[in-house]
């Protein structure tokens, strides 16, 4: 897939524009939180879950040498052909080896967004073959020549309108309405079950690979994905090292989070585990089974200071909590992967040169690390990636040097506060009159779109001082008086996790982004600052 | 190039990760039972299945016995199809029930294109996920359960368990006793998408109806009292 991830605020902007969509965005984005909070608060003890998880997630990767050699002999026992593939090209030239070897001409193909990272459907059409996606969301936008824009849904940006069109242009069924989304999906069920008979090969993608038994769990709603690998003769799972897990306990533990972080359902309608061809008594199944295991400097993010990042379970929470996602969409990332969890995996996987702008798309809300069922703390993978750009000098030099003049100013604290103070003060006086400001130096960014508000004439620091003074002085008075005026303290935050939770990645020491300088960073926790 | 690619990969990895003692890693790995489940709906595990069930947007019956099982498939069937015929996989446990009291003879085997209902028997119902797990093989083909229009599946009410965790306990046993199986599908509604607008429509690519039917021992109440904690 070509990377525009360069012009993101190009992208952005031209995303901004189209109000229909910015829209459709605006409500997914209202209403995906809500099932998922829905969800997680009927399930209940979605802290200790995380945690489980996390903690088995962490253990795999920690070993996972150990993991991927026990996986690769149980899945060869069970009759898989397994193959590893440094990069992208060396995947899709594994599967089309494979399709010519059984002279396959049409292929059937589940969701997989890391077929989408290695251009697999353009490679295997280049060569000739037919390659249907079958996937409801995944054949929409195959069908309009487009890309996801979300890694579970990914045609969320087509209106039914916009896919009622579609399919009258390229079904050949004559003359129909198609009003209803229902038609919609009843029109792609006819369409697809042709191809889904008629296809030699299926290829699908795997939600966990179990190293004790060499078992692929595969999680669908539509039931598409199973027909790919029950229905055509040979079947290639197309995946990653990073999906290992130890037990199949792990992966229906890990599935609890995934459901209700995607969809905020309780459980999906099709969860099955695959472990190789059709057996002796067997009447269906595919004859010959292949399982192609994708690195794509995995193994270098393994070794790096962003090693949490492999524990993502690719479920779109944070996509969907992103306000930066939501103004702008998927598109605008310019890559496969969108929103918080793509401005990580983006430069990681290609390069920080050509996706500088991604880990600054970012408010530091801390949604997403808040809900991310893995745990991974996102934001500080975030701004981690932007301390690089600075170090490595990548970000524009104005921002670098004012930031640097910042960080001097933030280490003298009595300067610091007395600069504020005098600056605060100021902009109340000449901000007084109006209560606002429709234009600052230096601040057209926000004043473009904006009133900046004036400020009230003290700043946060001195109204909190004086605060504790009230408050020392009632507590002084009620201890005379012997009551009690106890309020919480505001500088505990109640329920964020605390440093302790995270683990400093195993290995020879830290590195940094794979293809970055070696060095160390400091990490810190956002809530810290 | 496939085996150097393997080779550079193991390379990096060992190069990242702890290279631990086997043992010691078997040691290192949390316990499954740190991991909690989600909460049953209810006490009685027949009642907490078929809520769960219902809220999976399946449809529901119980019957007490072999004979009233078979007259509760011939009268979904004919309701729906005005006919007696099915499919149904090899499974002994299928072949042994008594058809001709209903007036129906099952045809044994892989669905073909045409047939509309498909008749499954459950390795296990799942109370917390509400799910029937089937096992591929010639007793019950894949292709059954995701090519029917309507997927019917006898769950007997000895094969509940509460949990995942339980689930897979009881499928290690059967599988140290009989081998690996090529696979095991955990079927929880009818086939479904909300891949356009989000808008949720049943009947994607798998069936378009889910029809569980409990067998055996149940409480008079569980049906009752699912619909009411289900709200159907
Ligand atoms: S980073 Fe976390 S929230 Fe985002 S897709 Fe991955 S697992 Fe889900």
């Amino acid at each position: 897939m070509k990377q525009t991830s360069d012009t993101f605020l190009e992208n952005a902007s031209a995303a901004l524009a189209d109000s229909g969509k910015s829209q459709r965005r605006d409500l997914l984005a209202l209403f995906s939180p809500l099932m998922r909070d829905a969800a997680m608060g009927s399930f209940g003890q979605f802290e200790e879950l995380r945690d489980h998880v996390r903690q088995v997630r962490q253990h795999s990767l920690d070993h996972l040498d150990h993991y991927l050699a026990q996986f690769e002999q149980q899945a060869a026992e069970n009759g898989n052909r397994v193959h590893f593939a440094s990069d992208g090209d060396a995947m899709n030239s594994i599967v089309l080896d494979i399709c010519q070897e059984h002279r396959a001409q049409r292929i059937a193909k589940g969701k997989s967004m890391v077929t989408e990272e290695t251009g697999l459907n353009d490679y295997l059409q280049r060569a000739g073959l037919s390659v249907m996606e079958t996937d409801l969301g995944e054949y929409i936008i195959q069908q309009a020549g487009e890309t996801p824009s979300h890694i579970v849904g990914p045609a969320l940006h087509k209106s039914a309108a916009e896919v009622r069109e579609l399919f009258l242009s390229r079904h050949d069924l004559g003359e129909r309405d198609l009003g209803e989304i229902a038609d919609l999906v009843g029109e792609a069920r006819l369409v697809l079950r042709e191809h889904f008979l008629k296809a030699e090969v299926g290829i699908i993608g795997s939600n966990a690979l179990v190293a004790e038994n060499g078992y692929s769990m595969l999680v669908t709603n539509e039931g598409n994905g199973d027909l790919c690998a029950n229905l055509p003769k040979v079947l290639i799972i197309c995946t990653t090292l990073d999906r290992i897990l130890p037990r199949l306990e792990d992966a229906t533990a890990m599935l609890r989070l995934l459901v209700r972080s995607a969809t905020g359902q309780p459980q999906t309608c099709y969860t099955s585990f695959y472990s190789g061809p059709r057996r002796e008594l067997d009447t269906d199944g595919p004859l010959e089974t292949h399982i192609v295991l994708l690195d794509n400097r995995r193994s270098e993010i393994l070794a790096s200071d962003y090693r949490e990042m492999l524990q993502c379970i690719r479920c779109g929470a944070c996509l969907n909590h992103c306000p930066i996602y939501a103004g702008v969409g998927g598109h605008a990332y310019g890559w496969v992967y969108p929103g918080p969890m793509g401005s990580i995996l983006t430069p990681l996987l290609t390069s920080l040169e050509q996706s500088t702008d991604l880990p600054n798309a970012c408010t530091s809300c801390g949604r997403c690390g808040e809900v991310c069922p893995a745990g991974i703390p996102l934001p500080d993978l975030l701004r981690d990636l932007r301390h690089e750009e600075s170090e490595r000098k990548l970000s524009p030099t104005r921002w670098r040097w004012g930031l640097k003049m910042h960080a001097w100013l933030a280490r003298q604290p009595r300067l610091y506060h007395a600069l504020t103070a005098v600056g605060i003060f100021g902009m109340h006086l000449l901000g007084r009159r109006r209560g606002r400001f429709a234009s600052l130096p230096m601040a057209a960014g926000w004043t473009s779109q904006r009133d900046f508000p004036a400020p009230q004439g003290k700043t946060f620091m001195q109204q909190y001082s004086a605060l504790q003074r009230q408050q020392q002085a009632a507590a002084d008075a009620g201890k005379r008086g012997g009551r009690s005026t106890r309020r919480p303290d505001p500088r505990r935050p109640g329920t964020r996790r605390q440093d302790a939770t995270r683990k400093a990645p195993a290995g020879t020491g830290k590195r940094a982004h794979p293809g970055g300088p070696r060095g160390k960073k400091p990490r810190r926790r956002t809530g810290d600052e | 190039m496939n085996n150097s690619a393997r080779s550079e990969i193991f390379a990096r990895l060992r190069h990242a990760c702890q290279s631990a003692e086997a043992e010691n890693i078997q040691r290192a790995l949390p316990p499954t039972d740190s991991a909690p489940g989600a909460p049953l709906p209810s006490d009685d595990l027949a009642t907490a299945f078929l809520t769960n069930v219902l809220k999976n947007q399946g449809t529901v019956e119980c019957v007490a016995n072999r004979s009233a099982a078979v007259k509760a498939l011939a009268d979904y069937v004919y309701r729906h199809f005005r006919s007696h015929r099915l499919v149904a996989g090899n499974d002994a446990n299928l072949a042994a029930m008594p058809w001709r009291e209903a007036g129906v003879l099952p045809r044994f085997g892989a669905i073909e294109p045409g047939e509309p209902v498909a008749l499954s028997y459950a390795l296990l119902g799942i109370a917390e996920t509400g799910a029937t797990a089937l096992q591929t093989g010639k007793a019950n083909p894949a292709v059954n359960n995701f090519l029917s229009e309507h997927h019917l599946v006898l769950v007997d009410s000895s094969r509940l368990v509460a949990t995942m965790e339980q689930a897979w306990a009881r499928i290690r046993q059967e599988m140290n006793k009989s081998g690996r199986p090529r696979g095991y599908n955990f079927i929880a509604g009818p086939s479904s998408t909300g891949d356009i607008e989000g808008q949720l429509v049943y009947g994607a690519h798998g069936p378009r109806n889910w029809h569980v039917i409990l067998m055996g021992d149940i409480a008079a109440t569980a049906l009752e009292d699912a619909r009411a904690l289900a709200g159907k």
